[in-house]
């Protein structure tokens, strides 16, 4: 990891490098080829006539004159006439070579100058010692490798605290996991509360964690009490059966062992279908389905199939509808919802309760609510009558599974909403709150 | 009837058989997907019975192509998968029924009566008439002995469907699900409510009960006792 952070800052450096060096040394050259040329410009100005005797008179005081400088005039055959270089190919334009000059630093100097052809073969160069160019660049070179070095150190530095920080975070994670894995499931990974990508990280780990708790502890909630509630009927199944062995002989008809046997099955069956039913609704796939539903045909329908029951108990269900528009669900299950929360309030609420159903807007939702001023249920218990299997003391000797709550709950879940429960002063009231149906809605679900 | 039982659960298939003989009906079973679509396809049928989950091709793969091959013998579809959207994929690949085990055979029975019965062309039917119990499809008048009985609009459904199954059987559920369109059970016993209502609207006053209760299978409507 600290490699990779230093490559990356050393090449960046490099390429800076590389780009202010050749751009200094360009410069560097170009003030080399203008003195260059400001002084051969000096030369013909001074010997207007280009004569070789004029021209070396020049040079020559030239060469008293200014010391930075080389000269060399050689007439056609080549041979020096004034200056203090050797001969030449005459060759015009600038031109830059190496050689040991006067100025001895570290024999690394060079001339650096441009030659002109005067005519009838006579030759002028004028240079300048190319030293201060090497010394430049030297300069540079010099600076740049302390820079270079001070670059890795700090990338080095740099990235090694990153990583070491990065690193002992993942690690962190990783620890945990591996706790987690291990078993404690209670562990969460550390937040720092500094508000970065790790922290959001860690956030979004922790709540999968404790969802995946919650799931797990309803999951082994569910299996003890299935595993608790079905060995109830179940022993009941097999003590009858058991009887009916031992009295083989008693005069009792197969059929009085057999019918009840088949009522145990049955009711356990009805248990199994049920759970399955709350899973299935629980898994949320049926949301995809969701569409218009006309609430009042609901309601219509489920006071309907419950109207004859209803009278023949001699209760009476109080309606008040203020208005019940389309709503957002499922027209199949939100008929089960209220069926099951008039069949509790019907078998819980006792001879004399009265039950009504109720409808109107809370908020932006509509809230669909089902009291009755029966018994109610005691506050510390409002919140398990919810969950599977759960039964109140004095309901235990009424049929049912401790499962239509729970369902309605399931659904009342699918469709966004609580199941809320609260106190009727007498009585229980059960609110559901639906999301009304709108055009927008309509639309994300043809898409 | 004739009924090609296409079930590859052996117990199953034996109780199936058996049950179904005993009500006088003509058993023939299949065992896997394919041997069920060959006979099928291949020989007369007055229903079928197939199971969803099928070795070789599955149950709504094989009612699809029968349909898609316009035949049209009744399906009855077995299955364990109990869930709400299966019941509807059975029901939408051509399926006239559909039951989920465990069930009660006389459940099974009476499905299998109703289909049986169910015209394969449904006439335009104007008039249902058991003994002097008469319903007057297009106006919707319910007369017994001549005289003028006054039903709620759920009761007169009711009615229509116990008519049109007179002599046979139905249960609870197939009530619940072709009257009220419900694919779920009330724990209170609302279709026996409803049920004691139209037997006190149908029967009060007559010499002859007409709905009598079919004690752990359901009710039925007949003219004798």
């Amino acid at each position: 990891m600290t490699v990779l952070y230093g490559v990356p800052t050393v090449l960046g450096y490099l390429l800076l490098f590389g780009i202010v060096f050749w751009s200094t040394r360009h410069i560097m050259e170009l003030q080399i080829d203008e003195s260059v040329a400001g002084e051969v410009a000096e030369i013909r100005a001074a010997a207007p006539a280009d004569t070789i005797p004029q021209l070396r008179d020049v040079v020559e005081s030239l060469i008293a004159r200014s010391p930075d400088f080389f000269y060399l005039l050689q007439d056609g055959g080549g041979k020096v006439i004034a200056g203090n270089l050797p001969p030449m190919q005459p060759i015009a334009g600038v031109q830059q070579w190496a050689r040991p000059g006067r100025h001895h630093h570290d024999g690394a100097t060079g001339i650096r100058g441009q030659g002109s052809l005067m005519g009838s073969g006579v030759y002028l160069f004028v240079g300048l010692n190319t030293a201060q160019l090497h010394e430049m660049g030297e300069a540079v070179i010099h600076a740049f490798l302390w820079g270079l070095a001070l670059a890795i150190l700090f990338a080095l530095a740099g990235g090694a605290a990153t990583s070491f920080w990065v690193l002992r975070r993942i690690e962190a994670v990783s620890e945990t996991s591996r706790d987690i894995v291990r078993g404690d499931l209670q562990r969460r990974i550390p937040e720092r509360g500094t508000r970065d990508e790790f922290d959001h990280l860690a956030a979004s780990l922790n709540s999968m964690l404790d969802r995946i708790q919650t799931l797990m502890e309803g999951l082994r909630q569910v299996s003890n009490d299935i595993a608790h509630d079905l060995r109830t009927p179940l022993t009941r199944l097999r003590q009858r059966l058991e009887l009916a062995r031992h009295s083989a002989d008693a005069p009792c008809s197969v059929g009085d062992v057999i019918e009840p046997a088949i009522r145990d099955v049955d009711a356990i069956l009805e248990t199994f279908g049920a759970l399955l039913r709350i899973a299935q609704i629980e898994c949320g796939t049926r949301r995809a389905g969701f569409s218009r539903v006309e609430l009042g045909d609901v309601l219509r329908t489920v006071i309907e199939l419950y109207q004859s029951a209803l009278d023949e108990a001699g209760r009476t269900l109080d309606l008040t509808i203020d208005e019940a528009p389309p709503v957002r669900g499922d027209r199949e299950l939100l008929i089960q919802l209220f069926a099951n929360l008039l069949d509790n309030a019907l078998r819980h609420a006792g001879q004399d309760a009265r039950i009504a159903l109720e409808v109107g807007r809370r908020g932006e939702r509509i809230a669909v609510s089902v009291a009755d001023t029966g018994p109610g249920i005691p506050g510390e218990f409002r919140q398990k009558v919810l969950h599977r299997f759960f039964r109140l003391e004095g309901s235990r000797s009424t049929p049912g599974s401790g499962l239509g709550l729970s369902l309605a709950h399931a659904i009342a879940a699918l469709h966004d909403s609580e199941l809320a429960l609260e106190d009727e002063r007498p009585g229980l009231r059960v609110t559901v709150l639906l999301q009304p149906w709108s055009g927008v809605s309509a639309v994300q679900c043809l898409a | 009837m004739r009924i090609l039982l296409v079930e590859d659960d052996v117990e199953t298939a034996g109780y199936v058989r058996q049950g179904l003989k005993e009500a006088g009906h003509f058993v023939t079973l299949a065992t896997d997907g394919r041997e069920g679509l060959m006979r099928s396809a291949g020989e007369e049928w007055d229903l079928l019975i197939v199971d969803r989950m099928l070795p070789g091709l599955d149950g709504i793969g094989l009612v699809r192509t029968l349909r898609g091959g316009g035949i049209d013998w009744p399906v009855l579809f077995l299955t364990t998968l109990g869930g709400i959207d299966d019941r509807v994929a059975g029901l939408n690949a051509g399926a006239d029924d559909y039951l989920v085990k465990p069930f009660a055979f006389s459940e099974l029975a009476a499905r299998v009566t109703a289909l049986g019965r169910r015209p394969r062309i449904a006439l335009p039917e104007t008039r249902l008439t058991v003994a002097d119990l008469e319903v007057d499809l297009i106006n919707r008048i319910v007369k017994r002995g001549g005289e003028r009985i006054e039903l709620q609009p759920r009761e007169y459904r009711l009615l229509q469907f116990l008519m049109r199954h007179a002599g046979q059987v139905v249960t609870r559920t197939m009530l619940l699900e072709r009257v009220w369109d419900l694919h779920f059970d009330p724990h209170t016993n609302v279709v026996e409510s409803h049920i004691s209502r139209l037997r006190t609207k149908i029967d009060r006053g007559a010499a002859l009960t007409m709905i009598h209760t079919v004690r752990g299978a359901g009710y039925c409507l007949r003219a004798n006792s």
